[in-house]
């Protein structure tokens, strides 16, 4: 028995070390060897490594691996602040203040998670952008467009949830005027803001939910979004250039893992894409490192529920893109917006023309280039106004001179009839 | 089941109550009983709006009705035999003193709400008292003038023309007509300066109602200015610190011998202006001659303070700015409270003129100030150190994308 298991051993290492291309897959290889056996992760490895990409394939489309790799930063940032951070109302202020000022670079992984968080937005929205205006959303590949705007809407919610957790004044109050904003959605805006409040007030239990959901809820939701989002742009493979005609994606979309036909002709993806991958994230996480070290983001004052800021400079995108959008076309132009958004979420249903040019879909090419254009003016205008929060109300004004307060009176209602001749002469 | 209908109606307002429908009704509340005895109450069938402004005082409260004060007879319906006995229906300003008096000078009927009873002995102290009860000066206030006649409301009632905040606007209402002032050569500008001053500003601003307004400092039965020598006394009721330690300087003795006016010598009174740091040596020269040795003190008292203010106000800005980049400022923020205890209590020992306390106060703040800004300033440096990580990261970064570049390069011509 020991003797079969050694040859099967031998071989495996042999295999491996045959069929590896690399030296963590041959390491790899060692471990899984009877797992790969009835897996064929081993070939699988191979597949991937000799996948070619369409000689189209370019530096653009690194743009979805700068989001991947600032969502791994995300990970390993966000674990490391997650060994000392708090989170409680006494403990969650203090430990930040320990973060920044005591635990050795504990001040440049917070500011790396915050300004990777800022950029994971913009990288986001720009790899959103390539894939509208090369059609990248038509059939067969609108699930993926579909998965892709999720996990947008899945990072603006960690980006939401992850402002409350430094409980300072200027998370306190931010988190404040959006729970209030939501309040104000007809039907069931109050409902919701209650429960994602948890109290009358933001308070420990606001903290508390926002901490599971942070660290808990969306990362498996990410995790399970980013896996689906990668095995249907390999499944369903990148969409060919603008110019030439999609074949319904037949030649790539056979390319899966599990098929053994692989297309020769286009790019390789090893090294060559990975190289531009490589040289893109690097400077990514230079760009994040360079930001977080020359514009940290400063500690503000303890929340205090009781203490209404005068001024609260929101830094959260859809705040900013809201206000400037609420200042500069009212309330209107703030729904319209948001239908043109809600629009281009569901144009794969409505645009399944096979047509890809640009000139060949004016009007969806149109009216991308304004929610575009639009979201990033109204965020940079967003990011000038200095919004008050609701909850400061107007102070009355100081008695004047000769301005004698008047004393109100309630109203007692109607003056009481006259009684009647029988009750004459009783006490009063 | 009808009677329920008509409880409930009246219940929210549809239709009036009458007597008849509660008598079955035993739980209802007294307060709906009390409205049904008006219905039998004559004087409000012709007096009805009075009922209104009446109900919501504090004699209404404790049952005190009409009658109470005016006489009459509240059971009639008849305007002659209503107003008729000891009817007293629109009191001048003398029998309103002589009626409130009949209760608020009886220190038996006001024993059971803790009042006292010597409003009348503090009145006739007064200006306002001398001027009504002996000379019967028609200008002068009665007790309905600040009270109101019918809406009588206790001080801590935030309606009551005695609350903290209205007592200034209620003393105006007199104080700032010029052509009644002008009889009794009085100004007017009394309540413009105490808007503008630190005592209206407590009251106004920031609705501290310790701060004091016209009846703190002058009375309120038994208002009247105070004399030069009682300023001090005055003063010293709220500012007891300063008080003291101007006992123990020369100022004190220059006021007993009336060659001051006590506070007033260096600050207003309605306007109470705080001397300005950088006003003190200027302020000596209205009594002492320019470069002489008590102007001298000045000089030095004003460069002590001026010192200690630029110290504290650097290490304030360098708290902020240590706290904004992360760093903990309990210790920091405690030597500042430290400090500024210090510098507080040298404005007190000022008024003492104790040369070598002060000097040591002064002594106290620059070392705190002192060592906050050292601490900023290390931490400043730190954070300066942290710009170096840029270089080894830029480095790698190029030589990364360089080698990328040209490997590209190669692998596609």
């Amino acid at each position: 028995m020991i003797k079969k298991w050694l040859i099967q051993f031998w071989g495996d290492l042999r295999t491996s070390a045959d069929a590896g291309l690399l030296g963590v897959a041959r390491f790899v290889g060692l471990l899984y060897g009877p797992i790969d056996r009835n897996l064929r992760i081993d070939e699988a490895w191979r597949k991937a490594l000799r996948y070619r990409l369409a000689e189209h394939v370019g530096w653009r489309h690194a743009l979805g691996g700068i989001t991947y790799v600032l969502l791994m930063v995300l990970v390993v940032t966000g674990v490391l602040l997650a060994f000392y951070y708090r989170p409680s109302v006494e403990e969650a202020y203090p430990s930040i203040q320990h973060i920044v000022s005591e635990v050795s670079f504990g001040w440049l992984i917070r500011d790396l998670h915050v300004w990777c968080a800022n950029l994971i937005v913009v990288v986001a929205l720009a790899h959103m952008a390539r894939v509208f205006f090369e059609a990248a959303y038509k059939p067969p590949r609108e699930m993926n467009w579909i998965v892709g705007l999720a996990l947008l809407a899945v990072v603006l919610a960690f980006g939401a949830t992850g402002y409350l957790l430094p409980w300072d004044q200027w998370a306190y109050w931010t988190v404040t005027e959006v729970l209030d904003a939501i309040a104000l959605i007809p039907l069931f805006g109050g409902l919701l803001a209650d429960a994602i409040r948890g109290d009358v007030i933001a308070s420990g239990a606001t903290l508390s939910r926002f901490f599971a959901l942070h660290v808990i809820v969306l990362p498996w939701i990410t995790l399970a979004l980013v896996s689906y989002h990668f095995t249907l742009i390999r499944r369903r493979g990148l969409a060919p250039p603008m110019t030439a005609a999609d074949e319904g994606g037949r030649k790539w979309r056979v390319s899966g893992m599990w098929v053994d036909e692989e297309p020769t002709g286009g790019r390789p993806f090893f090294p060559n894409h990975l190289l531009r991958s490589f040289a893109v994230a690097v400077l990514t996480l230079a760009v994040a490192v360079t930001l977080a070290i020359l514009f940290p983001r400063q500690v503000g004052e303890p929340a205090n529920p009781y203490l209404v800021p005068d001024e609260l400079v929101s830094t959260w995108v859809p705040v900013d893109v809201s206000l400037a959008l609420i200042r500069f076309t009212g309330t209107w132009g703030l729904a319209l917006f948001s239908l043109l958004g809600v629009g281009l979420i569901l144009l794969p249903v409505f645009d399944r023309r096979p047509e890809r040019g640009l000139r060949q879909r004016p009007v969806a090419v149109a009216l991308g280039a304004v929610f575009f254009v639009g979201f990033l003016a109204a965020w940079l205008a967003g990011q000038q106004i200095r919004s008050v929060p609701p909850t400061a109300r107007p102070q009355p004004d100081v008695v004047g001179a000769g301005q004698v307060q008047e004393v109100p009176l309630p109203d007692l209602g109607p003056t009481p009839p006259i009684p009647n001749p029988e009750d004459v002469g009783r006490e009063p | 089941m009808m009677r329920c209908m008509a409880l409930v109606c009246a219940a929210v307002g549809l239709v009036p109550v009458s007597p008849h429908m509660v008598a079955g009704a035993p739980g209802w509340q007294l307060r709906m009983q009390q409205q049904s005895s008006d219905t039998t109450y004559g004087c409000l069938i012709c007096h009805a709006e009075k009922r209104r402004t009446f109900t919501i005082g504090i004699h209404s409260e404790h049952g005190i009705r009409c009658h109470n004060c005016h006489g009459g007879d509240p059971a009639s319906f008849e305007r002659g035999t209503a107003h008729g006995g000891r009817f007293l229906g629109d009191p001048d300003k003398l029998e309103t003193v002589q009626l409130c008096s009949s209760c608020h000078a009886d220190a038996d009927q006001m024993r059971q709400y803790g009042l006292p009873a010597g409003q009348l002995a503090e009145f006739r102290t007064s200006r306002h008292g001398q001027l009504l009860l002996e000379r019967s000066d028609q200008n002068a206030p009665t007790c309905t003038d600040c009270h109101d006649a019918h809406t009588i409301l206790p001080p801590e009632d935030a309606r009551s023309n005695v609350h903290p905040t209205n007592i200034p606007a209620t003393c105006a209402r007199c104080h700032d007509n010029a052509e009644m002032m002008d009889e009794y050569g009085i100004p007017i500008n009394q309540f413009a300066q105490y808007r503008e001053s630190e005592h209206g500003k407590g009251i106004f601003e920031r609705a501290n109602f310790a701060a004091p307004t016209c009846t703190s400092c002058h009375g309120s039965h038994a208002a009247l200015p105070p004399g030069v020598t009682e300023i001090v006394n005055v003063c010293e009721k709220c500012h007891v610190l300063v008080g003291r330690e101007f006992r123990r300087g020369p100022h004190d003795r220059a006021t007993r011998d009336d060659a001051l006016p006590g506070c007033l010598g260096c600050h207003s009174n309605h306007g109470t202006e705080g001397v300005p740091p950088d006003g003190i040596a200027a302020l000596c020269t209205n009594c002492h001659e320019p470069d002489s040795r008590a102007q001298m003190v000045g000089v030095e008292l004003q460069e002590g303070v001026i010192r200690s203010l630029q110290g504290l106000a650097a290490s304030q800005q360098a708290i902020e700015e240590m706290a904004a980049a992360g760093h903990q400022v309990a210790d920091e923020r405690f030597r500042y409270q430290t400090a500024l205890t210090s510098y507080r209590e040298m404005a007190q020992v000022h008024h003492s003129l104790d040369m070598e306390l002060l000097e040591d106060l002064g002594r106290q703040v620059r070392s705190d100030t002192e060592l906050i800004r050292a601490t900023a300033e290390a931490a400043a440096e730190r954070r300066w150190e942290r710009k170096l990580i840029l270089l080894p990261v830029w480095f790698l970064t190029l030589s990364a994308v360089t080698f990328a570049w040209f490997k590209l390069r190669e692998l596609e011509g």
